[in-house]
């Protein structure tokens, strides 16, 4: 489109009957007025509630409280800078062991070594699950009187303590996320891998490459625009987690994160202004990623 | 369930009450009551999805229904989702009745506007509580919101049976030191001494308001969480030096599970004794009557001479019209009858474990089990709530819960804790 815009564009613009105008301003409109309506809107009004003090029912009951509650964040709250803690080890696991091992795992099916087919399935089956899901399934495997203690010989009055034990649990968490996380990974940077042109790695085998020197030099470069789309996916899941949390702990704050104090603040009833204000935190943390995501996906589109 | 009873005429309706067999005297009285105020089919939101709640759900829903040939549709909740969701609840489009707690809880609800005036439903049957209900069910504004249908004790769970097989009698432990005795001896035995869950955040603070009214007594536990006392009082230190005492004799995964593990526990007879509300005994008794027979609770154990077994957690659990519900008069109509020593009567006879807040209730149905829970309540001088019914609803929850987790966790930190707890108190928007 952008071709044929730049060669004519004076004629293509009048080429619009009224019809079309018409068409065209309903299709870019309604979407355009709906998501303004259901994201914009309810997006600006968080951030306003952030700012006041207000128990969530009666308008008339706002109260102005500027930056009262972040500072009762920042500084008043403990549990805060533990989710805080909690979000950071999530990403960094994420970044640094779970997101490289679906690239490897990606690598390795898409050289077809034996078994591939096996590996593939076996790891895509976790992907189809949500994250809810896989939450429901490892809390029931892990819980006293659950399948892991049982094979442990452990019953409920002498079960190890995993979700409230923490020296591990972290670590639990984390494993039941790489779960799914792994095979994600592997499934979007399959696609991409499929779309490099085999010739470029026959040519760097002649040129004599390594196998590393193959993917470092010719591979990851060629795949720069599924690598963005993954380091962004990575950032905002690792920011977002939530549904797994949840899940093993409920809205207590078993293992606090970002996520569950937003829900728990808000969920409760009078505490809606603070659960605002986690939410806009978590919002300005993931805000950088997600502009990155866009614009590589945009420019994506335009090619 | 209610689909026969639509198109019954009231001649039927009558005729079906007399053949049942409900044995309810007042039920002609009940009858033109509420047929008069043409109450209309209405909702009911109840909590709890254990089959035992449900049960007395269905119970009482079709002895309404068959007593005033009015049709009410039961939608039951799941309790902690209920609980969590009530603000978008109330305003969104709730059912007429619902089931709701009294004090704190349901004042702050009423204060926003999101209930109805209950008031005129006390005028006629506010005889059959006692005043101190009326209290717990009167707003700011001095109406009423909320009508008591149960309430049930927080106190010492144990199994006749294993306690028997130790050659323990916790109906006689006078002091602290037996109370540990007999922790000692169920360890020595191989058997969790006293079980505890706290993956909630709330199951210890059963532990903690009990261990505080002991040691403190009633008003300085009250004047704590209304944050007239300071958290960081040497008076609250000890109270958790005294918690400290009990976790070697806790199971190990206490921070794991939550209330349902602490039960299961009791259930397969792996632990002594628990602290817990009465409440979970419908689950005994779902399972088989022997276990529920085998279930026993005492007041836990006096600490300091000088305040005794003064004090008790019995929370009173009741109902509430919301406001904003399609047919609050309905709502009304049902209300009543569900708190009515009548309809407290059904539920009673659909083999429900609470303790009905009437006085006139009859207890001569009770078992066993639930004249005891009347006499654990009954002995008590002062009754509490809940601490996190108790308490500002954005410090229960959100402070003291992680506060004691971290106590769990790492009992030596207290002191840190605790100056943590008062910060945060202090942090919080003046209501």
């Amino acid at each position: 489109m952008t071709t044929t815009a730049t060669n004519t564009p004076v004629r293509r613009r009048r080429s619009f009957s009224r019809k079309d105008r018409l068409t065209l301003s309903a299709f870019v409109g309604i979407p355009t007025a709906f998501h303004i309506l259901l994201v914009w809107v309810p997006a600006i009004g968080t951030i306003g509630l952030s700012f006041t003090f207000w128990t969530g029912i009666r308008i008339s009951d706002i109260k102005w409280a500027g930056f009262q509650n972040y500072n009762n964040i920042f500084t008043g709250t403990p549990v805060f800078w533990d989710a805080i803690w909690h979000n950071i080890i999530w990403l960094l696991w994420f970044g640094l062991i779970a997101t490289p091992l679906g690239i490897l795992l990606a690598y390795q099916i898409d050289r077809k070594i034996r078994g591939h087919r096996f590996y593939e399935s076996a790891f895509f089956v976790p992907v189809v699950l949500s994250l809810a899901v896989t939450g429901i399934i490892w809390n029931f495997m892990l819980q006293p009187g659950g399948f892991v203690q049982g094979i442990m010989g452990r019953d409920i009055s002498n079960p190890i303590s995993i979700y409230g034990n923490y020296d591990i649990n972290t670590y639990v968490i984390l494993g039941i996320a790489s779960w799914r996380h792994i095979g994600y990974i592997m499934l979007l940077y399959l696609s991409g891998l499929k779309s490099v042109d085999p010739s470029l790695k026959e040519a760097a085998a002649i040129d004599g490459a390594t196998e590393w020197q193959t993917f470092r030099k010719v591979i990851l470069p060629t795949m720069k625009p599924v690598n963005i789309i993954i380091i962004v996916i990575t950032v905002i899941d690792s920011l977002r987690a939530f549904d797994i949390v949840y899940m093993i702990y409920g809205s207590s704050t078993g293992w606090p994160i970002l996520g569950i104090l937003v829900f728990q603040n808000i969920s409760g009833g009078g505490m809606s202004m603070k659960g605002a204000a986690y939410a806009v935190i978590l919002f300005a943390l993931c805000i950088g990623p997600m502009i990155a995501y866009l614009k590589q996906s945009f420019t994506e589109d335009v090619k | 369930m209610s689909e026969q009873n639509n198109g019954m005429s009231r001649r039927t309706v009558l005729k079906g009450a007399a053949v049942g067999g409900l044995g309810i005297a007042a039920g002609s009285t009940l009858l033109t009551s509420c047929g008069s105020k043409d109450a209309g089919p209405m909702k009911w939101g109840g909590r709890g999805l254990e089959e035992s709640s449900v049960q007395w759900h269905e119970a009482v829903a079709a002895s309404f229904e068959e007593a005033t040939g009015t049709k009410v549709t039961l939608n039951m909740n799941d309790s902690n989702a209920f609980q969590n969701n009530l603000s978008q609840y109330l305003q969104g489009t709730p059912d007429d009745g619902f089931d709701w707690q009294a004090g704190y809880r349901m004042q702050f609800y009423a204060d926003q506007g999101l209930l109805e005036d209950v008031s005129s439903v006390w005028d006629e049957i506010g005889g059959q509580f006692a005043e101190s209900y009326k209290i717990a069910s009167t707003a700011a504004d001095g109406k009423q919101y909320f009508l008591p249908t149960s309430w049930y004790p927080w106190g010492l769970h144990y199994r006749k049976s294993t306690m028997t097989e130790l050659g323990l009698d916790p109906e006689n432990i006078a002091t602290w030191d037996d109370f540990m005795k007999m922790l000692e001896a169920t360890k020595k035995k191989g058997l969790i001494g006293y079980a505890l869950g706290d993956k909630g955040g709330w199951e210890a603070m059963g532990t903690f308001d009990i261990l505080n009214a002991r040691i403190n007594g009633y008003q300085f536990h009250v004047d704590l969480l209304a944050g007239r006392e300071k958290w960081t009082d040497a008076k609250v230190a000890e109270v958790f030096k005294y918690f400290e005492m009990m976790i070697p004799y806790m199971n190990t995964n206490v921070l794991d599970i939550s209330w349902e593990g602490m039960r299961d526990l009791l259930l397969q007879k792996k632990c002594g004794a628990m602290m817990m509300g009465s409440w979970f005994s419908g689950d005994f008794k779902t399972l088989s009557q022997a276990d529920y027979d085998d279930l026993w609770i005492v007041p836990f154990p006096e600490i300091n001479p000088e305040h005794g077994r003064d004090t008790i957690d019995a929370p009173i659990d009741g109902l509430c019209v919301a406001a904003n519900g399609e047919n609050p008069e309905g709502g009304k109509a049902l209300v009543q009858w569900l708190a009515s020593k009548e309809g407290m009567q059904a539920r009673l006879d659909s083999g429900n474990t609470f303790t009905s807040a009437n006085n006139g209730q009859d207890t001569s149905s009770y078992d066993p089990f639930q004249k005891q829970q009347l006499a654990v309540m009954g002995e008590a001088k002062y009754i509490t709530q809940f601490l996190d019914r108790d308490t500002r609803q954005d410090f229960a929850n959100p402070v003291v819960a992680p506060a004691i987790q971290n106590f769990l966790r790492n009992p030596k930190d207290i002191n840190k804790i605790l100056e943590s707890v008062q910060e945060q108190w202090d942090a919080l928007p003046a209501l």
